[in-house]
């Protein structure tokens, strides 16, 4: 049977320098259609909004990004239905958003923050406000973006990585069965 | 000490029978009266096939465990020589499977529960040595050449404390040889 699980990305601190080049070729990644972000800054005219979020902590640094959770929180707190299961990723629809922050307290990882929101490349206002839309701004695995997650591909340390968390358990069972080998004599 | 149970390759032969004896343990015996498609078959333990062994895969109920460790919800817990699962509590983000060496923990679907947005709401799954199943490991039991065991804490140590007996002997006689047999 086809487990069907949600891929994601992993960032490792024993790599990861915070240089943020993850979190802005995703910003750049998600903003190259209807925001016309292209290859230079000037380009850019709406907020360097990312989906991952570098985060200094004690020991280090490392980008933290969403789990895509198969029994996800913020999926199941969301009143408005704004969050989906889309080919089993966890995913935002930012025009259905209203903000209501309830996402961000339901994610144990601090993986989906508020952010502005902006489409035509301008930031959106809000209807009957001048004040900046938001959305809840979180990993959407690049499911629009060929070639695969640009944090990935971005870091010059290798330090982030794409899961297949059936493949990987897998890959370790069968390392688990070979070490039997070695231990199967222990009385 | 946590129990577990151990699979022996030299006597495996891969006949997937632990595997089943898992599922009907834990889904009830109806499995075998309802259409296969109104359950979800989950066993706890892999089997692994490769050119150099069959032998199946499952928790090693660790002292320290990565899964628990790694759980963001406080979902995984020790209790009774085991490491538990509170399927209730866990989010699926796959947190545990990827903290596990083994590939011990699955992510599952649980039948007749969804999600808010309608789609399958799965969750955590991995051995629980069948607690509160009488009789103990179905797998051990189900196996039909014994190539599976359950490890007591009693059983390792005692295994520990000949192995040491023995090391101790063997380095008397290097110095004795006279008192040798």
């Amino acid at each position: 049977m086809k487990k069907e699980l949600g891929s994601f990305v992993i960032g490792d601190s024993t790599k990861c320098t915070g240089c943020k080049a993850c979190e802005m070729a995703c910003f750049t990644v998600h903003n190259q259609g209807s925001n016309h972000v292209g290859k230079t800054v000037g380009t850019v005219t709406v907020p360097v909004v990312p989906r991952l979020f570098l985060t200094k902590f004690e020991y280090g640094c490392m980008p933290i990004q969403c789990k895509h959770c198969e029994n996800a929180p913020c999926l199941n707190a969301c009143t408005k239905g704004a969050i989906s299961r889309i080919d089993n990723q966890v995913i935002v629809d930012p025009e259905k958003c209203i903000g209501c922050k309830d996402c961000m307290q339901a994610c144990p990882f601090g993986a989906v923050t508020l952010l502005p929101y902006a489409k035509d490349g301008k930031v959106v206002a809000q209807i009957g406000s001048n004040e900046t839309r938001v959305f809840a701004s979180k990993c959407d695995l690049c499911k629009d973006v060929p070639g695969g997650p640009a944090c990935v591909r971005a870091c010059p340390h290798e330090a982030l990585r794409l899961v297949d968390p059936e493949a990987e358990r897998e890959e370790k069972n069968i390392k688990a069965a070979e070490a039997l080998l070695l231990t199967k004599n222990w009385r | 000490m946590n129990y577990f149970v151990k699979g022996n390759p030299d006597l495996c032969i891969g006949c997937r029978t632990c595997m089943i004896g898992c599922v009907v343990v834990h889904e009830g015996k109806h499995i075998f009266e309802v259409d296969p498609d109104s359950y979800n078959f989950n066993p706890r333990l892999h089997m692994v096939k490769t050119a150099k062994i069959s032998v199946p895969v499952q928790c090693k109920h660790c002292e320290n465990p990565a899964c628990m460790a790694a759980c963001p919800v406080q979902a995984i817990y020790q209790e009774d020589h085991r490491v538990l699962i509170n399927t209730d509590k866990c989010i699926g983000c796959k947190a545990c499977a990827t903290a596990c060496p083994f590939g011990a923990i699955d992510i599952v679907s649980l039948a007749g529960t969804r999600q808010a947005d309608g789609s399958e709401r799965k969750v955590a799954n991995k051995c629980d040595l069948c607690n509160n199943i009488a009789g103990g490991p179905a797998c051990v039991r189900v196996c039909p050449t014994q190539a599976l065991s359950l490890v007591t804490e009693e059983d390792l140590g005692g295994a520990m404390e000949k192995k040491r007996m023995e090391a101790a002997r063997n380095a008397y006689m290097e110095i004795h040889p006279q008192n040798g047999g």
